[in-house]
């Protein structure tokens, strides 16, 4: 039902450039992708200008969804996609700043919060790396399937199935959490 | 429980769609304005240019053996609006092509 709801908003963008359509998507899903960022950065004012910049190419390559998937997978998609970028346009600047004498401790940690103001959620996946935290925070979080999981970061569903048992694992060895604990 | 931790509560929109909606309205205006202004301000600058070159073109009528010129107008009528027709329409489709690219 919501997929329905979801691909007939989509037809009237792509056939009108219909924004109010494009609007009603995006208050729909605004808060999965805003979460989703938020989680992957650790930090709410990026996450939600990431999250702009991911609608806003949402709407430029809105004509390629083939409607196969969920939209929220596909938004997911470019949100996982628009955050790897930054996080590598900020490396680069980073490098940039160092190579020109700087210190490059302010552009490095752009992404990071300081350990104090890590709540129990960021310090479990501060123990991931960016992919396992994205696949786990989409499974967990965000509600998508292994299939649509694999579809939004172009990886074979076993792939996904093995990245999300192997987060879990890490996050049991480094909190020495019972099976029973994981739900 | 890592299910439990990861469930969060939905962030309210507060505005985030209806400014993203207004940016992506600004862009399109942006779009659909370019090319109309494109066009005017190219015509506009190739105004004068354009009126020399046709008066160059009419002087060199001087140059063409008078029969051949009677001989073509009697047989094409108003052969020189004709001419001017094609170059204006040649030089405003270079014009929208270059605009296009």
């Amino acid at each position: 039902m919501t997929d329905d709801i979801d691909h007939e908003l989509v037809a009237k963008v792509v056939s009108a450039q219909d924004t109010a359509a494009f609007g009603e998507l995006i208050r729909r899903h605004q808060s999965h992708v805003r979460n989703f960022l938020r989680k992957l950065s650790g930090d709410h004012s990026l996450a939600d200008d990431l999250a702009q910049d991911c609608f806003m190419r949402a709407w430029d390559k809105i004509a390629s969804f083939s409607g196969r998937g969920s939209f929220i997978g596909w938004m997911l998609k470019i949100a996982y996609n628009t955050f790897l970028q930054s996080k590598r346009k900020s490396k680069r600047y980073a490098e940039v700043l160092e190579s020109a004498g700087h210190v490059a401790d302010q552009a490095s940690g752009a992404h990071t919060v300081p350990v104090h103001e890590l709540n129990d959620l960021d310090r479990l996946l501060a123990v991931l790396d960016e992919e396992e935290r994205a696949i786990i925070v989409m499974s967990y979080a965000c509600g998508l399937s292994h299939r649509e999981i694999g579809d939004a970061t172009d990886m074979p569903v076993g792939t996904v199935k093995s990245i999300i048992f192997r987060g879990k694992e890490k996050i049991r060895a480094h909190f020495e959490i019972e099976d029973h604990q994981y739900g | 429980m890592l299910e439990a931790l990861l469930l969060s509560s939905p962030v309210a929109d507060d505005g985030f769609s209806r400014r993203i909606v207004r940016r992506l309205q600004r862009r399109l205006w942006v779009r659909r304005l370019t090319l109309p202004l494109a066009a005017m301000i190219g015509g506009a600058l190739a105004f004068k240019p354009l009126t020399g070159l046709v008066s160059v073109l009419a002087n060199l009528r001087v140059l063409v053996p008078n029969d051949i010129i009677t001989a073509t107008a009697g047989s094409i009528p108003q052969l020189q609006v004709v001419v001017l027709g094609a170059i204006l329409l040649a030089a405003f489709l270079l014009g929208m092509r270059f605009l296009e690219d």
